[in-house]
C-alpha cells in the first residue's frame, strides 16, 4: 500500500480538518491492515503481523536482491519486516489460512542494481514449513522446525539448528548448515557446502565445482551421499562412529587419512572397485551407516577429528 | 442398417449429421439411441474442459534428459539441412520484436521435445547453425567448450546436448545486456558445467564404459537444462 503525504492548508479550521482527515486516516487503517499489502518508497519499511492456528507455510519469493532472514519465537504469529532502498521495488505480503506469502518485485526492471536491494526479516513459529526463493544475497534460516526449500541463484544459504526436509538449491550460492537434522538434499553448480555438527540421517549432497565437508557424526542407519565434480570432498568422522564407507573418483585421488580406523567390509561383501576408477571401501566401527563420496576429477578426503 | 452399421457410421463421419438410413435405425433401435445420447454428452463435457496448461521448459527438458538417460528414448540420426535465407526473411519480417522472437524460438523447442516425448520418435531438429543463421537467438555467447559439445558427444547424451546447445544462446541473450551480479553468476556458472561437460565427454570418448563418468555427465546435462531454463525465466523478468 502506498503511503502519500497528505497537505492540509492551515487556513482551515481544525474541527473541520478533524472531521476530514479522521475518516481517512481510519479508512487507510482498516485498509493497511487488510491482506495483501503492498509497500514502495525510497528507504521504507514495512512490518507486518499474522496470527496463524496451526503450523505456518511461508513462502517468500524475493526477486530483488537482498537478505532473507527467518528466525522462530514461541509466539502462534508470523512478523514481517522488509526494507527497501528505493520505491523501485514493491513488496506484496499475503494471509490466506496458516499461509503467508511474501513477494519483492521489481517495479522498475532497467533500475541500477543498488536500488534493487530488498531485506526480509521474518520471525515465525518454532514449527514452520518454509519456501525462500531468492536472487542473490543471504538466506538465513535459525532455529526452525519443519521442511524447507530454499532457492537461490547466487546467494549463499546459511542455517543454524534447523530440522525437516531440508532441500537447498543454488547456482553459485554455498551451504553452511550448522546443527542441522532430518533429511538434506543440497544441489549446485558452483556453490560449497559445509555440514557442520549435523544430527542428519539422510543426507545428498551434489556440486559439479565446489567443495564439500562433511564434519560430525554419522547417525546409525544414516544414508549419505556425497559428490563433487570437480571440487574437494572431505569427511571428518569420530572414533565412535559407525558406517560402512565407499569412495570412487575416476580421475581425482582418494586421500584416505584414517586407515587406522578403516576395516575391510565387515558384512561379507566383497567390494572392487570399476577398472575407471579410484576405490576406496571399508568400515568404520559395525558398519551402521552408509557413506559413499565420489568425484569426478577432485579429491576424496577421509579423516578422523581429534 | 444394423447396430454394428451405426458404429462403423460414427466412426467414420462424427456424430452430426447423420445419414438417413442411420436416422431410420435410431428411430427404432433404443440401445443405440442411448449409445449417440451418451457420446453426445461426453462430447459436451469434454468442451467444457478448462484449456490445458503448458508446463515450464524444464519439465520438458529434464524428463527428456531423464528418459534418454533410461534409453526410453532413442538419438536421431539426422540432423535437418539449414533453412534457406528467403524462408527466414518472411520469418524476421513477421516477428520484428526480439522477446517476441525468443519467445517463438523457446515455444518451438518445447513443442519440438513434446512431439519426441509423445511419438516415442525423433524429428528433425534445428541445427545451431540454423538458429545462428536465422538470427532468431540473441547474440552468441557460447563458450569454447559449448561450441566443442556437439562434436564430442556421442550415443545417448546426443540429443540432450543438441537440444541444450540450441536452447544457450537463446538463454544467454536474453540476459545478455545485464550488467547484473545475478546474471553474471548465471553466466559464470553456465561456463563452468560446459569445461565440466566438455571434460567429460573427452573422457567418455576415451574410457566409454566409464560408468561414474557417464553419472557425472548426466548430472552436468540436467543441471545446464535446469541453469538455462532459469536464465530464461530471468531473462523474462527483466525484459
Amino acid at each position: 500500500m502506498c503511503l502519500r503525504m497528505m497537505q492540509i492548508n492551515p487556513a482551515v479550521p481544525v474541527s473541520w480538518a478533524k472531521r476530514s482527515i479522521l475518516p481517512v486516516l481510519s479508512a487507510g487503517l482498516f485498509l493497511w491492515s487488510a491482506t495483501p499489502a503492498r509497500a514502495a518508497g525510497t528507504g521504507q519499511r514495512i512490518e507486518k503481523q499474522f496470527s496463524i492456528t496451526g503450523r505456518p507455510v511461508v513462502v517468500i519469493h524475493n526477486v530483488a536482491n537482498g537478505r532473507i532472514e527467518v528466525k522462530s519465537w514461541k509466539n502462534s504469529e508470523v512478523n514481517v519486516v522488509g526494507t527497501q532502498t528505493s520505491n523501485k521495488i514493491g513488496f506484496e505480503i499475503e494471509q490466506v489460512g496458516d499461509r503467508i506469502d511474501v513477494t519483492a518485485t521489481i517495479l522498475e526492471p532497467g533500475a541500477d542494481s543498488l536500488d534493487l536491494q530488498a531485506n526480509l526479516q521474518l520471525t515465525v513459529p518454532e514449527e514452520t514449513e518454509l519456501q525462500l526463493k531468492t536472487e542473490t544475497g543471504l538466506i538465513y534460516v535459525e532455529q526452525v522446525m519443519g521442511d524447507m526449500k530454499l532457492e537461490s541463484y547466487a546467494g549463499d544459504v546459511h542455517l543454524k539448528e534447523v530440522s525437516g526436509y531440508i532441500i537447498v538449491k543454488t547456482t553459485g550460492g554455498s551451504l553452511v548448515c550448522t546443527q542441522c537434522a532430518g533429511k538434506l538434499d543440497f544441489s549446485s553448480i558452483g556453490g560449497n557446502a559445509q555440514i557442520l555438527q549435523p544430527q542428519l540421517n539422510n543426507v545428498n549432497l551434489m556440486t559439479t565445482t565446489g567443495n564439500i565437508l562433511f564434519d560430525g557424526d554419522f547417525v546409525r542407519t544414516g544414508l549419505y551421499s556425497m559428490k563433487s565434480g570437480k571440487g574437494l570432498v572431505e569427511v571428518r568422522f569420530s572414533s565412535t562412529d559407525s558406517f560402512d564407507l565407499k569412495a570412487q573418483t575416476a580421475t581425482g585421488i582418494v586421500d584416505n587419512q584414517a586407515a587406522s580406523f578403516l576395516k575391510p567390509d565387515s558384512h561379507g561383501v566383497k567390494h572392487i572397485a570399476s577398472k575407471f576408477t579410484h576405490g576406496l571401501f571399508g568400515t568404520v566401527g559395525m558398519g551402521l551407516a552408509k557413506v559413499e563420496l565420489s568425484s569426478y576429477s577432485g579429491t576424496i578426503r577421509i579423516m578422523k577429528r581429534d | 442398417m444394423q447396430c454394428k452399421d451405426i458404429e462403423l457410421v460414427l466412426e467414420q463421419e462424427g456424430l452430426e449429421p447423420l445419414p438417413e438410413q442411420a436416422r431410420a435405425h435410431l428411430a427404432e433401435c433404443r440401445d443405440c439411441r442411448n449409445y449417440i445420447a451418451d457420446l453426445t454428452s461426453l462430447v459436451d463435457a469434454a468442451k467444457k474442459l478448462p484449456a490445458e496448461i503448458t508446463p515450464p521448459d524444464r519439465i520438458w527438458i529434464s524428463l527428456r534428459a531423464q528418459l534418454e538417460e533410461e534409453g526410453i528414448i532413442r538419438t536421431p540420426a539426422d540432423i535437418t539441412p539449414v533453412v534457406q535465407g528467403s524462408w527466414w526473411q518472411s520469418i524476421s519480417a513477421f516477428f520484428p520484436n526480439r522477446v517476441l522472437a525468443t519467445a517463438m524460438v523457446g515455444i518451438l523447442i518445447v513443442a519440438a521435445a513434446v512431439f519426441q516425448i509423445r511419438s516415442d520418435r525423433t524429428v528433425p531438429v534445428v541445427s545451431p547453425d540454423r538458429t545462428a543463421k536465422t538470427g532468431i537467438s540473441l547474440p552468441v555467447a557460447k563458450t569454447a567448450a559449448a561450441e566443442q559439445l556437439v562434436p564430442q558427444t556421442s550415443g545417448e547424451f546426443d540429443r540432450t546436448a543438441r537440444d541444450l546447445s540450441e536452447q544457450e544462446p537463446v538463454a544467454t541473450g536474453m540476459i545478455v545486456a545485464s550488467r547484473s551480479p545475478i546474471d553474471a553468476s548465471l553466466r559464470d556458472n553456465l561456463k563452468k558445467v560446459n569445461e565440466f561437460i566438455a571434460e567429460c565427454e573427452r573422457h567418455l570418448k576415451e574410457q566409454p564404459q566409464d560408468e561414474l563418468t557417464r553419472e557425472y555427465l548426466s548430472a552436468a546435462y540436467q543441471q545446464k537444462a535446469e541453469l538455462l531454463s532459469a536464465m530464461i525465466e530471468r531473462g523474462r523478468s527483466i525484459n
